[in-house]
């Protein structure tokens, strides 16, 4: 997996493409707690080169989401290919974090 | 043979016990359908190798440690086949050092050696594995016909490798219905060796037994989803033959069995595998025979059914681990820890990942079939292990849980060569829909559940989990149901028809749909359920839910699928005959 980073004045958008799966889950875990040790709390996660998620990558999704939690944090997703947002639909984690249809969206809102 | 201990160690020559001055090589390999393992034994008087293996390195190999027990001792070379599938000998075809006349004799219950010399790819599953495969000659023919009409004769045979044996058959075993063709086959002084006609797996099994060794060929595996079915494989003489080998075994004087495929077994646990066989080889009346055209029917039905299972186990995976965040959320994390143990997520995301690995692999170099749904079943039946059916359906909406049990024994089913269960019986429909909508709308734990829990914290936690757990699918939709007054009778299989009506709801919901239909209606003499929804997408998606698991899966609740997308409108359409 591939993951690119942008941080703007609104929020960091971290890009991915390639699976997200048990042995890849590690690399965006390590890519979202650094962006959080920079300082960097909104973060956004723009799923369009993502086409497969894996239980070892909601897991991150989760523990990312428990870590940007205060009144301030921000952490979302955006560009989900539909069988990604089914998954995160029917496993209930769409009323955890937000799912926006693109980072302009995102991003006007934080 | 290490004393005290009944395995063989692979590539090491060690004693063969009860068989004074002979010693045996064994090559073990790792289970797979491309090769078996090898034996290669040695007495004064001869070198047998028993089943060279698919692979021609393999059998390179053994010819390499062959060639140096010769240039130590020149013997006659024979190789025996426990029989004629090519997983078994197919590596040795093209060896010269095993080709050459006067080399290495090959030998084979009689039906097997028809086989090989006609080139059958049929029974030998060439043509199932697409491989190539030649006509073989056959110098040693066992456990013949001929010999049959002269049992406890004994008859001399003479070799183009220079041997002379010496073969006498007769009958062995003593349990009711398992008496076996056995020959006698003495090679010189040295210890004799005894074939028995073990048909079943395939019409040419073979056992044979050298001291207190037995080799068993392929009998574990006959009864096995992929395995059984296959061309010649036979229910009635398989069952025979277990009761026979079972005999052999309580007989007494067999320390070690050894298998095809898979580490060697104390004779004590190969009576008891070999009686689980013989119980699963009861239950596979009528099984269809696994053939190419089977295979590439079972193969597609693997990949579909593989996209589900991984569908549907990372929900269910997800449901855990959003149970964990929500428990976190409210002061429990004992409980949200607990979570994480009821699923093993990452053993399950591994297994998931090699068979998805080995799909693209098997694409890529266009591998035959069968292949694919052998892995398949394999990973289907480790996923089955690992599958925590009944803590799960505590925890989470259990008629996910129950939908991901009935998939993974459907493919077991299929693969197994039987169709997978249907129970078409006339049922409302109009009813049965207003249930599952009810079902999937309503939380299974109701506030007045909860109030009435309050004053027992087990009860109160326990509820809350599955309050938390069973997020009702149609929770937040706008969903009409447009059916008449009137019962709708159709004849359909009732838990296959909801999980096709639960299949699109959740494909409809999980891609944004927020607005559905419903419509019952009939139509001349069928009844047609009819259910759109909205689309939020702003382009059509890469990729559709598997057309052809959903068009079968409604095939079988007795229905038939269309479905259509124009407008920002999805529909799916339901026919199903009326009573």
């Amino acid at each position: 997996m591939e993951i690119s980073s942008a941080t703007q004045e609104k929020g960091t958008v971290l890009s991915l493409t390639g699976r997200v799966d048990t042995a890849t889950a590690p690399t965006l875990e390590q890519a979202i707690n650094r962006e959080i040790d920079l300082g960097h709390r909104k973060i956004l996660l723009n799923f369009s080169g993502v086409n497969y998620i894996s239980s070892g990558g909601l897991r991150v999704l989760l523990a990312s989401a428990k870590k940007l939690k205060n009144p301030d944090d921000r952490f979302g997703l955006t560009n989900l290919n539909p069988e990604v947002h089914k998954i995160l639909k029917l496993a209930g984690f769409t009323s955890i974090f937000s799912i926006y249809p693109s980072e302009g969206e995102a991003l006007a809102g934080w | 043979m290490p004393a005290g201990n009944d395995q063989l160690i692979s590539l090491e020559w060690q004693p063969v016990p009860g068989a004074f001055g002979a010693s045996i090589f064994p090559l073990i390999r790792k289970i797979d359908t491309i090769s078996s393992n090898s034996y290669i034994i040695q007495t004064p008087d001869v070198i047998l190798l028993i089943d060279p293996g698919g692979l021609a390195d393999q059998a390179e190999q053994l010819m390499a440690v062959i060639e140096a027990c010769r240039l130590a001792c020149d013997r006659p070379v024979f190789v025996f086949l426990t029989h004629a599938h090519i997983d078994h000998f197919i590596g040795a075809q093209h060896l010269p050092a095993f080709a050459y006349t006067g080399g290495a004799v090959f030998s084979v219950q009689e039906c097997g050696a028809d086989t090989l010399e006609r080139g059958d790819g049929k029974l030998t599953q060439a043509d199932l594995l697409g491989v190539s495969q030649v006509p073989m000659k056959v110098g040693f023919r066992l456990l013949t016909q001929q010999r049959a009409e002269v049992r406890g004769v004994p008859v001399t045979l003479s070799f183009s490798n220079g041997a002379e044996v010496t073969v006498v058959q007769d009958r062995a075993g003593t349990e009711p219905g398992g008496e076996l063709v056995r020959e006698r086959i003495t090679f010189g002084p040295g210890p004799q060796i005894e074939v028995f006609h073990t048909p079943g797996h395939s019409p040419d099994s073979i056992c044979i037994r050298i001291g207190e060794l037995l080799f068993i060929g392929d009998i574990l595996f006959a009864a096995n989803p992929g395995i059984a079915g296959l061309c010649g494989w036979s229910q009635e003489d398989l069952v025979r033959s277990l009761a026979g080998i079972n005999s052999i075994l309580s007989g007494g004087g067999i320390r070690t069995v050894c298998p095809g495929h898979g580490r060697a077994i104390p004779a004590g646990d190969a009576a008891r595998i070999l009686s689980a066989v013989r119980n699963d080889a009861l239950a596979l009346a009528d099984i269809a025979e696994l053939n190419r055209e089977r295979a590439i029917e079972t193969a597609a039905f693997a990949e579909d059914c593989m996209d589900e299972v991984n569908e549907i186990f990372t929900i269910m995976a997800g449901r855990l681990y959003y149970i964990s965040y929500v428990m976190d959320e409210l002061g429990e994390p004992e409980i949200a820890e607990r979570m994480y143990t009821q699923f093993n997520g990452d053993a399950i995301d591994e297994l998931l990942g090699a068979f998805r690995d080995f799909a693209e692999e098997h694409h890529r170099h266009e591998n035959v079939s069968i292949h694919l749904a052998l892995k398949a079943g394999q990973v289907i039946a480790r996923l089955d292990r690992a599958f925590k059916k009944d803590e799960l359906a505590r925890l989470i909406d259990p008629t996910l849980v129950q939908r991901a049990g009935r998939l993974l024994s459907d493919y077991t089913t299929t693969l197994r060569g039987f169709h997978p269960p249907g129970d078409l019986a006339v049922c409302d429909i109009t009813h049965q829909v207003k249930a599952l909508i009810t079902g999937l709308s309503v939380s299974k734990c109701s506030n007045e559940d909860m109030l009435a829990s309050a004053d027992d914290d087990a009860a109160f936690a326990q509820m809350l989990l599955a309050r938390v757990g069973a997020h009702p699918l149609l929770e937040e939709i706008d969903l009409t149901l447009e059916a008449g007054d009137r019962p709708l009778s159709a004849i359909v299989d009732r838990d296959q028809f909801s999980d096709v009506l639960t299949y699109i709801l959740e494909e409809l919901v999980g891609t944004g749909s927020r607005q559905i239909i419903i419509t019952l209606e009939q139509a001349g003499n069928e009844a047609v359920v009819t259910i759109s929804g909205d689309t939020a997408r702003r382009e059509v998606p890469e990729k559709q839910k598997p057309w052809r698991f959903l068009e079968r899966l409604c095939a079988r609740a007795g229905g038939r699928l269309t479905s259509t997308e124009e407008n920002g409108l999805r529909r799916f359409v339901i026919t199903t005959g009326l009573e």
